[in-house]
């Protein structure tokens, strides 16, 4: 502290008065972006080499390891217009399965990733061709699917995934969240209706209650 | 049932009611209009003309409250961008071109901000608490004179008034802080009230000198006191008392080093840490506004009020020439003024366009024809901007008020910037040790030095 | 005043009794069951005119998620508890399941201002039980990152130290030279916070080029710019009036509270790691060891005034460093999957706030079988109890700011 009382405060102030007038250091982002440094390994990316070549080497093993599946290998179809997968997605299944159980030490159970029986997918490729192959009609490929194959089998709803390029948790979710769609066999028909033979006992025990009350023709209505 | 039955019968109760009501209205309504128009117009303005006084209270009233908005508005935005500048960062560049409107929409989110009453609360003191602080602060402006002839209302106790209604500013954030049932706001209002206190007297003794030295209490004859050259200025005759009006107001407007009230890093926000709302949007703007009242009582009371640092008249008439009196009457052109509209802008621009023209020989036409006019309007309006500052006392006092004012709020946000903030014992200290007995040191001085100048 | 309710009722805003004036107690910061200890029944008890004030872990001023519940007398203290533990996640059980090169980054969120220090001492324990020599180069590497955070964690401090007091502004000229440092470091690690840049037997990454240019572009102007930085508050009247004489620490108070790092510097005793044990390459080095304090021990100001010291030093380090940088590798062979035979290693470093340790027993597998972290901050948060008993409201947090505290390595 100086002797004259004061000047620690007016010194202060005139530093603060010479940086109002210097060059700020805010970086205005989107319009400016930061000088990243090239080895900086925050940035979620594929990156190129010198040759303009993808380092990635689609080996999977992201996508294998990731335990919640965010990572997911896809790219552009030829024609440029969805974004399809490039490796099978089943095998995405069994990777994570695997690497689930490796992690825990326990399988995991995933019934949208369990074994399914082959079918026979020409109606449903079809159903995919009138609809263009357009994940955008989802919900009318799912009921026309249903309405052909009598419920949604997961090999129809694998092919669906791989054809139209939509995720094949986007299209379970859809499917799931509407009542109508089903993922069993409908009940079967020729079983008797509900309650037949409950009512059959029903009856019994009426008539034996209206005897020990003393009901003799019939109750009261 | 038939269709107007059916309709009745959908209505509401209120609609019910409303539906005869508004009938009566649509017979009532012109015959009222006409009767206004004839009979109680003529009596409303004759009734209006013979009590000038209050026509002028309440239009300076309205005025006074309407112009506290956008003051505050421009000193949270200021105080955004001045203290980001000073610590080497933009501030707000969003809204408005360089985020000018950015404490306007700050004040719509505030009011779309749910306004909550803690469990608790006081909830009736809690309600009327901010009202009572930003009506306290917004009254106070009500005798600042912002120009020759531009006052609110002149009173012969001016400097008291300022200082009864803006300590009465106190009670509200008292109430405040006992109200919002949070311990953090009552340490605040406690602080508040404290701090208040104490710095009542200092600020009161430092003007006492500024009464004497002008003779009066009028704030509006002490700014009038002040004409002629900055030397003029009370500072130069008081600058002990300027020093502790300084500190005092900032004590009293609650600003850095002197925020303890609201010390963020103690006791959260102090008296409005509760406060949501348009309830906060009250304090904060009486905050604010307190901002911009303490800065004009500085230039009011010790910088020259609205007059010039420099006498015009006095160096024209030393120069040798006689003051300029320019009355800026255009009507008194007649229809010469239309033929001078039409005209002189055409006139100018191709004038002033011609050596753009002639300067280069690749510049085109058009080119030289824009540059033209925006010189043109910059020199138009520079000129009649000059015939307005010299023929109007008033725009160019109410200039060099706002001038003097803001620089002070710069000031103040500067400080804001740059100190940390005094501790409260030290704060009471600082004031009881030091403030009170400068001040009356001051006053002592400056009595004794009148006696002496006027047996001289 | 304490609630007779016992455990397991919780005051609900539901509650119809809440509005009875005796019940307003409920809105204290008093515990939902009975007291536990002695000390506890002692504090929770309140006398006339005192009042309980719950300072955190919502508090705007509090350093992280620490919550200290102050009993006040109108604003002075009278008595202070502090609660840990809301940042707890278990980092030594967390050590203790991974192998040996996770443990590197499982301790990196300790002290996420310096963390490459955190890294630093487990890094060294393992080296003790492998038994390896870490390359010359590797060591002088670690100085030079390691002062280099030094810097932008003291720079960060003396902004913290000015918010808690009100001051806004040096805060962000804190955090603007600890963004240059740490886009630098970001140049040789790959990342702005946690590092994850020491190995076992070395370091990730040479120095590259860019680091090297942003370095030199920093250290031209680093010590004039510190300087700056320094000079708006440390003269400002308000400030050395507010610093003097708050939270007054005597050496040998400081000693027997375990203190260590530039609090127990500023105090007086001339303690540091780096020349008291010395490791990695500091003997060859020439620094001083800044003290502070006087015969009544060392105030908050004197702890302040110190780390500009040591960030001085920290700048002399950096230059020998850059001087005497000799080439070789950057990493000892090892395997792969590390197995170090049965033992113990303890090691320290000096870090921004302390010393540093980590005490390791291994079992012969690839994971440690025990890892203990000793902290600086929670040794040195103790002294809030000594330090801001009797003091003002307007204190206690830059009482606590002034040791410098990071609850990451305090709740562990």
């Amino acid at each position: 502290m100086s002797f004259i009382p004061g000047i620690g405060l007016v010194r202060g102030m005139g530093l603060t008065l010479r940086r109002f007038f210097a060059p700020k250091a805010t970086i205005r982002w989107p319009e400016e972006k930061a000088d990243v440094a090239p080895k900086f390994r925050g940035r979620l990316q594929l990156l190129y080499d010198e040759y303009g070549t993808l380092k990635c080497e689609t080996c999977f093993q992201c996508a294998q390891a990731c335990p919640i599946e965010c990572i997911d290998m896809g790219g552009v179809d030829t024609k440029g217009r969805f974004h399809v997968h490039w490796g099978p997605s089943e095998t995405y299944g069994e990777r994570r399965e695997e690497s689930a159980l490796r992690r825990s030490g326990r399988p995991v159970a995933d019934p949208a990733f369990e074994r399914f029986e082959v079918i026979d997918l020409a109606a449903l490729d079809e159903i995919l061709e009138a609809h263009d192959h357009d994940p955008k009609g989802l919900l009318a490929i799912l009921e026309e699917t249903q309405a052909a194959y009598g419920y949604l089998q997961v090999a129809a709803l694998k092919h669906i995934s791989r054809m139209t390029g939509a995720w094949y948790a986007t299209i379970y979710g859809t499917a799931s969240s509407y009542r109508h769609l089903r993922f069993e066999p409908p009940a079967v028909e020729t079983a008797a209706p509900a309650g037949e033979g409950q009512r059959v006992e029903e009856a019994g025990y009426r008539a034996a209650l209206d005897a020990a009350l003393g009901y003799g023709g019939g109750r009261p209505s | 049932m038939t269709t107007p039955n059916r309709a009745w019968g959908n209505l509401t109760l209120l609609g019910k009611v409303m539906v005869p009501l508004l009938l009566l209205l649509l017979v009532v309504g012109p015959i009222l209009t006409i009767l206004l128009a004839t009979v109680v117009g003529p009596w409303l303005v004759g009734v209006l003309s013979s009590n000038l006084g209050i026509v002028r209270f309440v239009v300076a009233i309205a005025g006074i409250l309407l112009f506290s908005i956008p003051a505050a508005f421009i000193i949270i935005y200021m105080e955004l961008k001045v203290i980001a500048f000073m610590n080497l960062r933009i501030g707000p560049d969003r809204v408005g071109p360089g985020g000018a409107l950015h404490s306007l929409v700050a004040g719509l989110k505030v009011l779309t901000k749910e306004d909550f009453t803690p469990t608790g609360a006081d909830s009736l003191v809690f309600t009327w608490a901010p009202v009572i602080v930003f009506l306290a602060t917004v009254m106070t402006l009500l005798v600042i004179p912002f120009g020759p002839g531009l006052v609110g209302q002149e009173l012969n106790i001016g400097i008291l008034y300022v200082f009864a209604v803006g300590g009465m500013s106190v009670v509200g954030l008292l109430l405040a802080g006992w109200s919002s049932f949070n311990k953090y706001s009552l340490l605040g209002g406690l602080r508040a009230a404290a701090q208040m206190v104490s710095y009542e007297i200092p600020l009161a003794l430092s003007v006492v000198g500024v009464v004497l030295l002008a003779g009066t209490m009028n704030v509006y004859e002490i700014a009038e006191a002040q004409q002629g050259w900055f030397t003029d200025w009370f500072v130069f005759q008081q600058p002990l008392g300027a020093l502790i009006l300084f500190i005092a107001v900032t004590a009293e407007a609650n600003r850095t080093p002197f925020d303890m009230a609201e010390a963020d890093s103690e006791i959260v926000a102090g008296f409005a840490t509760e406060y949501s709302g348009m309830r906060f949007g009250f304090l904060f703007f009486a905050e604010y506004v307190n901002v911009f009242i303490i800065s004009a009582l500085l230039t009011t009371l010790f910088f020259g009020a609205w007059n010039a640092p420099v006498d015009i008249n006095s160096v024209l008439a030393l120069a040798g020439l006689s003051p300029i009196t320019v009355a800026l009457d255009p009507g008194s052109l007649g229809i010469g003024l239309v033929i001078l509209l039409a005209t002189v802008p055409l006139v100018l621009t191709l004038v002033f366009a011609t050596p753009f023209y002639l300067a280069r020989s690749s510049r085109p036409a058009w080119q030289a024809l824009l540059l033209g006019f925006v010189v043109f309007n910059l020199v138009g309006f520079g000129a009649l901007g000059l015939l307005a500052y010299i023929s109007w006392p008033w725009l160019a006092g109410l200039i060099w008020f706002f001038l003097k004012s803001f620089l002070f709020v710069y000031v103040f946000v500067w400080m804001r910037g740059t100190f940390p903030r005094a501790r409260i014992d030290q704060l009471m200290g600082f004031a009881w040790k030091w403030l009170l007995p400068a001040a009356l040191l001051n006053l002592f001085v400056t009595a004794a030095a009148i006696i002496v100048v006027k047996s001289l | 005043m304490t609630t007779t309710d016992g455990p397991g009722q919780h005051p609900s805003a539901d509650d119809p009794r809440i509005m009875l004036d005796d019940q307003i107690g409920q809105f204290e910061a008093v515990p939902p069951y009975p007291p536990r200890t002695e000390r506890e029944a002692e504090f929770y008890s309140l006398r006339d005119g005192e009042m309980f004030v719950n300072m955190g872990p919502q508090h705007p001023s509090t350093h992280g998620v620490l919550r200290i519940v102050l009993k006040i007398s109108g604003e002075q203290v009278v008595d202070l508890d502090p609660v840990l533990g809301y940042l707890h996640r278990g980092v030594e059980k967390l050590c203790e399941n991974s192998d040996y090169h996770h443990v590197i980054s499982q301790v990196d969120p300790l002290e996420y201002v310096s963390s490459l220090f955190m890294e630093w001492a487990p890094v060294m324990a393992f080296e003790k039980l492998l038994d390896v020599e870490v390359p010359r180069r590797a060591e002088y590497i670690r100085v030079l990152t390691g002062e280099l955070l030094r810097v932008s964690s003291h720079a960060l401090y003396q902004g913290w130290m000015a918010l808690d007091l009100g001051g806004l502004t040096p805060i962000l000229y804190g955090f603007i030279e600890r963004d240059e440092i740490v886009e630098m470091l970001a140049a040789i690690t790959g990342q702005r916070m946690l590092f994850n840049y020491f190995r076992i037997g070395g370091v990730n990454g040479d120095l590259n080029h860019e680091f090297m240019s942003r370095l030199g572009d920093w250290m031209s102007r680093a010590t004039s710019q510190v300087e700056a930085n320094i000079g708006l508050l440390n003269e400002n009247e308000i400030f050395v009036r507010r610093m003097r004489d708050m939270g007054r620490l005597d050496g040998e108070t400081a000693v027997r509270m375990g203190t260590s790092g530039p609090n127990l510097r500023a105090a007086g005793v001339p303690f540091d790691v780096r020349r008291a044990h010395p490791y990695s390459v500091y003997p060859e080095l020439e620094f001083e060891i800044p003290t502070r304090g006087h015969v009544g021990g060392g105030d908050s100001l004197d702890r302040y005034l110190l780390r500009q010291d040591e960030v001085r030093q920290s700048l002399r380090i950096i230059d020998q460093c850059l001087h005497n940088m000799p080439d070789g590798p950057i990493m000892a062979r090892l395997p792969r999957l590390l197995r170090p035979r049965p033992g113990r290693a303890w090691a320290a470093v000096e870090a921004p706030r302390g010393l540093y340790g980590t005490y390791v027993i291994s079992d012969g597998t690839d994971q440690p079988f025990r890892m203990k972290i000793h902290d600086p901050s929670f040794v040195n948060l103790q002294l809030v109890g000594l330090l801001m008993r009797n003091s003002l409201l307007a204190d206690t947090m830059a009482c606590m700011a002034s040791l410098d505290p990071v609850m990451g390595g305090i709740d562990k």
